[in-house]
C-alpha cells in the first residue's frame, strides 16, 4: 500500500469518527466505563497485594540462643543464619533489651512487681529473623533449628500458611475479575462497533465490488477504533487520578490498621502515573483496534 | 471476456438457478440479458462477481478462472469490472467527485491519475457542474450517471449493468443506454440486465433470453432506432 493510500485511509478515519458521532460517542463512553473497571480492579488488586506482601514481611522468625553461649558463639550464629538462602535479615536482640522491653509495656503495678528480680533475667538472647519468601518458612525454620547454638525456633508457621493461602486465593480472584472484565469490555465495544459498521454496511458493500481488499475496508474502522480507544483511555486516565488518590486518602485516615501493620504506604499515584498512563494507552488502542476487527469481519469478507 | 461452460448452480435451499448453461460474451460485445423475475440472471451476475460459486461448470472472466480463483484474489478480478446498480448505490457521505475517485484510491491509483481522470470521467456523463455535490441532491438519473462514471473511471474490460433503468423516468432510461452504447463503442464490453423489452427493442443487438434457469434465446436482433 502506498503511503499516500494509508494517509488517505488515516484521514477517512479521523472523519469518520466526525460523521458518525454519536456511535463514535457511544463506542467512546463505552470504553471509558470498561477502562476504567478494569483499570481501578488492576490497581486495586496491586494494593491488596502489596499490603498482603506488608502483612508477610512483619511475620518474623525468632531463633532463641541457648544461655550458656560465648560473644563469639552468638557472632558466628549471625553468619550462619544469613548463609541460608531464604534469609532476608537476622537482627540481634538481647535479653537484656527484651527484658527493658517487655518492663516497659508493663502497667506500673507490674513494673513494681518485678523490681524486687535483683536482675536475674530469665529472657534469652535472641535473633528476629525475616524471611524473604513466606512460603519457604517451614523448610528455613528447620534449617535454622539444627545450627549450632540454636536453642529453638518460634515461627507461626500457621500464620504463615493461612497468609500464602490468602495471597495465593487474591491472586486467582483478581486475576479471574480482570480477565473477565476484558472480555466484556471487547464483547461491549465490538457490538457497539458492530452497530456502526452494521449502521455503514451499504458502504462497504460498495467499496467490496469496486475491488477493495478487506485490509482497506478496515483500516479506516480499525483507525476510528484506536483513536477512540486513545482518547478513552485518557479520560479514563484523568478519572483514576482523581478516583485513585480520593480512595487512597480515605482509606489511609480511616484504617489506622494499615499503619499499625506498617504497611500504611499504598502506592502514592505519583509513583505509578507512568505505568498507569501507558498502560491504560495500550490497552484503549488495543482493545479498540480488536473491537472494531472483530466487528467488522463479519461484513468484510468479499 | 465472459464464458460459462456448462454452469450449474444450485443453493444450499435445493433450487436449481441455472442449469447446464454455456454462453460466450466477446470482448467488445454489448449483450442485453432479459427474463421474468427468478429465471435466473441475477444468478448469472453474482457469478460473473464471484459472489457465489457454479455448483457444476466452469466461469471465465476477463481471463480469470473463478472455480480456481482465490478469495484473497477477488478483489483483483473486480477491478477489471465496472458496476451499475439498479439502486445506484452511491455512497451517501461522499460528493460526486469522492465517489468515482474512491474507485481509483482502492486501486492505488497515483494522485495525479485521479486528479486528471476523475473530472474527465464526470464530464463524459455530463455531470461536471455537479461533481461537488452529495447524492442526496441528484435526481434518480444524474446519480445513475455518477454511478456510470464511477463503473468507468478504472478503465474496466466489462461493465455489468444490473437493471440501470429500473428507478428513473423512462426517457432517462433512454439517455442510461445511449451513454453505456457509446461506452461500448470505445472497446468495453456491456452486460445489461434489464426487464424493459421497450429499450431491448429500441436498441436492439444481441439479446439473451433466460428462462428458468436456462438460455432460451441467444441471438442478435435489429433495434427500432436503426430500422428509423
Amino acid at each position: 500500500m502506498k503511503l499516500s493510500s494509508f494517509n488517505y485511509l488515516v484521514g477517512k478515519g479521523i472523519t469518520s469518527i466526525w460523521k458518525n458521532k454519536m456511535m463514535s460517542f457511544a463506542s467512546f463512553c463505552i470504553m471509558l466505563v470498561s477502562l476504567l473497571m478494569v483499570g481501578l480492579s488492576v490497581l486495586a488488586s496491586v494494593n491488596i497485594n502489596k499490603i498482603i506482601s506488608g502483612i508477610e514481611g512483619k511475620n518474623e522468625v525468632i531463633v532463641i540462643i541457648k544461655d550458656d553461649s560465648t560473644d563469639e558463639a552468638i557472632k558466628a550464629l549471625e553468619t550462619s543464619i544469613k548463609q541460608i538462602k531464604n534469609v532476608d535479615k537476622a537482627v540481634f536482640y538481647s535479653k537484656e533489651e527484651a527484658w527493658k522491653s517487655m518492663i516497659d509495656d508493663m502497667s506500673k503495678e507490674e513494673q513494681e512487681l518485678f523490681q524486687y528480680t535483683d536482675g536475674d533475667n530469665p529472657l534469652p538472647d535472641t535473633y528476629k529473623v525475616s524471611v524473604k519468601d513466606i512460603e519457604k518458612m517451614e523448610d528455613t525454620t528447620n534449617r535454622m533449628s539444627t545450627l549450632e547454638g540454636v536453642d529453638s525456633v518460634k515461627a507461626s508457621n500457621e500464620f504463615a500458611d493461612v497468609l500464602i493461602s490468602v495471597r495465593n486465593i487474591f491472586s486467582v480472584i483478581a486475576l479471574a475479575v480482570v480477565i473477565a472484565l476484558i472480555i466484556v469490555c471487547l464483547v461491549i465495544i465490538s457490538n457497539t462497533t458492530r452497530t456502526s459498521v452494521f449502521a455503514r454496511r451499504k458502504e462497504i458493500n460498495i467499496m467490496k465490488y469496486v475491488g477493495a481488499t478487506n485490509k482497506f475496508i478496515k483500516i479506516p474502522f480499525q483507525i476510528e477504533g484506536t483513536i477512540v480507544g486513545i482518547v478513552a483511555a485518557v479520560a479514563a486516565f484523568i478519572l483514576t487520578m482523581f478516583v485513585y488518590r480520593g480512595a487512597a486518602s480515605l482509606i489511609q485516615d480511616n484504617y489506622q490498621i494499615l499503619t499499625i501493620l506498617g504497611v500504611d504506604s499504598l502506592y502514592s499515584f505519583k509513583d505509578i502515573v507512568i505505568p498507569v498512563g501507558v498502560a491504560y494507552l495500550i490497552a484503549g488502542a488495543v482493545i479498540g483496534a480488536i473491537g472494531t476487527t472483530i466487528s467488522t469481519s463479519k461484513y468484510v469478507k468479499v | 471476456m465472459v464464458e460459462f461452460n456448462d454452469v450449474s448452480v444450485t443453493y444450499s435451499s435445493g433450487v436449481d438457478a441455472l442449469n447446464h448453461v454455456s454462453l460466450k460474451i466477446n470482448d467488445g460485445d454489448f449483450a442485453f440479458v432479459v427474463g421474468s423475475s427468478g429465471a435466473g440472471k441475477s444468478t448469472l451476475i453474482k457469478l460473473i462477481l464471484k459472489e457465489i460459486d457454479a455448483t457444476e461448470g466452469t466461469v471465465t472472466v476477463n481471463g480469470f478462472n473463478l472455480k480456481k480463483l482465490k478469495r484473497r484474489k477477488i478483489p483483483n478480478l473486480r477491478r477489471t469490472l465496472g458496476i451499475v446498480f439498479q439502486d445506484f448505490r452511491l455512497i451517501p457521505t461522499m460528493t460526486v467527485y469522492e465517489n468515482v475517485a474512491f474507485v481509483l484510491r482502492v486501486i492505488d491509483a497515483p494522485k495525479k491519475y485521479i486528479r486528471s481522470r476523475v473530472p474527465y470521467v464526470i464530464s463524459l456523463v455530463g455531470l461536471a457542474h455537479k461533481a461537488k455535490a452529495y447524492p442526496e441532491e441528484l435526481s434518480g438519473g444524474e446519480q445513475q450517471r455518477v454511478a456510470l462514471a464511477r463503473a468507468l473511471v478504472n478503465d474496466p474490460q466489462l461493465i455489468i449493468a444490473d437493471e440501470p433503468t429500473g428507478n428513473i423516468d423512462p426517457a432517462l432510461s433512454y439517455e442510461i443506454v445511449e451513454l453505456l452504447k457509446g461506452i461500448n463503442e470505445c472497446g468495453t464490453t456491456i452486460l445489461m440486465v434489464t426487464h424493459e423489452h421497450d429499450i431491448v427493442r429500441h436498441f436492439g443487438g444481441r439479446i439473451i433470453n433466460i428462462n428458468a434457469g436456462s438460455i432460451a434465446f441467444d441471438e442478435t436482433i435489429g433495434g427500432a432506432n436503426e430500422a428509423q
